[in-house]
């Protein structure tokens, strides 16, 4: 689905990203994981086109990301905490205008934006002012907004930033359950190493170098972490007896 | 004087019609303006006008083609500065802002003598607003609101996040640049009606007021026609029956009636 050959990208002179190449596959959720300022949001936009590459390229289905953004097939999730305030739209706004650009009736776009609300469990807040709704709500009506076109591709900046332990949580168990139902491809950028440890198929450990791409299994090895972060970091992984997995039923199956 | 009498005033009559007109097209703008926080652009964009002016007068072309062209390049460079050196569009309005005057200073250093037109024209007077001057205002109003209306829901989720939208695949540098070029053009009439300060008044006090009555952007652009048409009427007729500057006294209701709004929402709704 995504094949990145060979890139190098520099902003503003400074090299941010330094030779990776890898492949996802379709219907794949792979974790990109790393320190700060090692490249990840970098890696995603010039996924996304925003970012153009010094050397190397990136693929989507074959295309570059420019014309496969034009088949609308990609839903994104910017990094963001909270919209301003005083926006003037609702949550029902924000969703329909991922489908600003379908050639379909107004009430057939409302009927889909309240299905996907009804989804992501925001329908009961669809004529809220969107900048009044907390950091957890506006993230899911913001992945509402994502996925109403029904994109193959997900592409998410740290979706879990402003949202609580419980939304965070039931926010991953949505990712999960949107990958095994529709078949959509997932990328995202996580700090969460151990909350998503047990549903994403890939990681990607990148600073500045692709460090690791492979399962999250080989990826907890001592060299690989270490490699990546530093010597002094120690992941903390959920375990069965974990009472906020008991408490909140996540399934966990690596420790 | 009654009221059925300013009816028989010719003059005044334009003045009531050009000036409900340009409250109309601004107030649908100021929407923009509130939502992007450009309440800077009318200014800089009208000051920025002065360099065409003067270089009209200077050259001795209809000041008026210099001048909205000069704006239209203007508002373009706003925007084409602000998204490749990525600041804030207010920024580059203040270079270009200060560039524009300094070099219709210069250009009108060259002239012979202090042109008494630029400045008229730079300031406005609404009740000299001439037949001609209202079917200008309303061809452009009428295609420019169009357009507006029409793509309403593209052009609000480009001021929300542009990269989304692009991702969406709205064509948001099309409509960027079109939001500014209307402003500019926009900007150029209503100077030359009611001055560079009512201007800057009239873009920026309708959303302002109506977005602290409404939160939804359908109600707000409805809530700033109505504000404003009913403000630029009453400013027209109760400074004309008080003999006070037509202009001043308009945005002086304006600013009247968002500090009221803002001081009983204070007192009583919150």
């Amino acid at each position: 689905m995504i094949k990145i050959e060979n890139l190098w990208v520099e902003l503003n002179g400074n090299l941010i990203l330094e030779d990776i190449s890898l492949e996802i596959k379709k219907g794949e959720i792979v974790a990109i994981v790393g320190p700060n300022g090692g490249g990840k949001t970098t890696l995603i936009r010039t996924i996304l086109g925003f970012v153009k590459p010094a050397k190397g390229r990136v693929l989507i289905d074959g295309k570059e990301p420019k014309d496969y953004i034009k088949s609308g097939k990609v839903g994104y999730l910017p990094q963001k905490s909270s919209y301003e305030r005083d926006f003037p739209v609702s949550a029902l706004d924000v969703v329909m205008f991922g489908l600003v650009e379908v050639k379909i009736s107004k009430k057939e776009k409302e009927k889909k934006a309240l299905e996907v609300l009804r989804y992501v469990g925001m329908e009961s807040f669809k004529d809220k002012p969107f900048g009044k709704l907390s950091g957890g709500q506006q993230q899911r009506v913001m992945i509402a907004r994502a996925i109403i076109s029904q994109p193959e591709l997900l592409i998410l900046d740290e979706p879990s930033t402003g949202v609580d332990v419980v939304a965070q949580e039931s926010f991953y168990e949505f990712i999960k359950k949107l990958n095994q139902e529709k078949g959509i491809t997932v990328l995202m950028i996580t700090h969460d190493i151990g909350a998503v440890g047990s549903f994403v198929h890939k990681v990607v450990g990148l600073n500045k170098k692709l460090h690791y791409f492979g399962d999250f299994k080989d990826f907890l090895q001592k060299s690989n972490v270490d490699k990546l972060y530093g010597s002094e970091v120690k992941l903390l992984i959920h375990s069965p007896e974990c009472f906020t997995c008991q408490y909140f039923n996540v399934e966990v199956k690596k420790h | 004087m009654s009221l059925s009498d300013f009816f028989t005033i010719p003059f005044l009559v334009n003045a009531l019609v050009g000036g409900v007109l340009i409250a109309i097209l601004l107030s649908v703008l100021s929407l923009f303006v509130f939502v992007k926080k450009w309440s800077f652009i009318n200014i800089g964009i009208s000051h920025a006008a002065f360099g065409g002016l003067a270089i009209g007068f200077f050259l001795g072309v209809n000041p008026t083609i210099t001048g909205s062209l000069f704006a239209i390049l203007v508002g373009v460079l706003i925007g084409y500065i602000s998204k490749k050196g990525q600041i804030h569009e207010d920024i580059s309005i203040g270079i270009l802002l200060s560039f524009s005057m300094a070099l219709g200073v210069v250009v009108m250093s060259f002239s012979n003598n202090y042109n008494s037109d630029l400045f008229a024209f730079l300031f406005g007077n609404i009740l000299t607003i001439t037949q001609q001057d209202i079917i200008m205002i309303l061809v452009f109003s009428a295609i420019s609101l169009s357009f507006l209306l029409y793509n309403l829901e593209r052009i609000m989720y480009c001021c929300f996040d542009e990269e989304l939208a692009y991702i969406s695949k709205v064509n948001t540098k099309f409509f960027y640049y079109s939001l500014i070029t209307v402003i500019a053009i926009a900007t150029v009439l209503s100077i030359k009606l009611v001055g560079s300060v009512l201007s800057s008044a009239m873009i920026i006090l309708p959303a302002a007021v109506s977005s602290q009555l409404f939160w939804k952007y359908k109600s707000i652009i409805l809530a700033s026609i109505f504000i404003s048409v009913v403000v630029v009427f009453t400013g027209i007729v109760v400074s004309f029956q008080y003999n006070l500057p037509s202009g001043s006294t308009i945005v002086i209701i304006y600013s009247l009636i968002f500090f009221i709004v803002i001081l009983v929402k204070r007192l009583f709704i919150r």
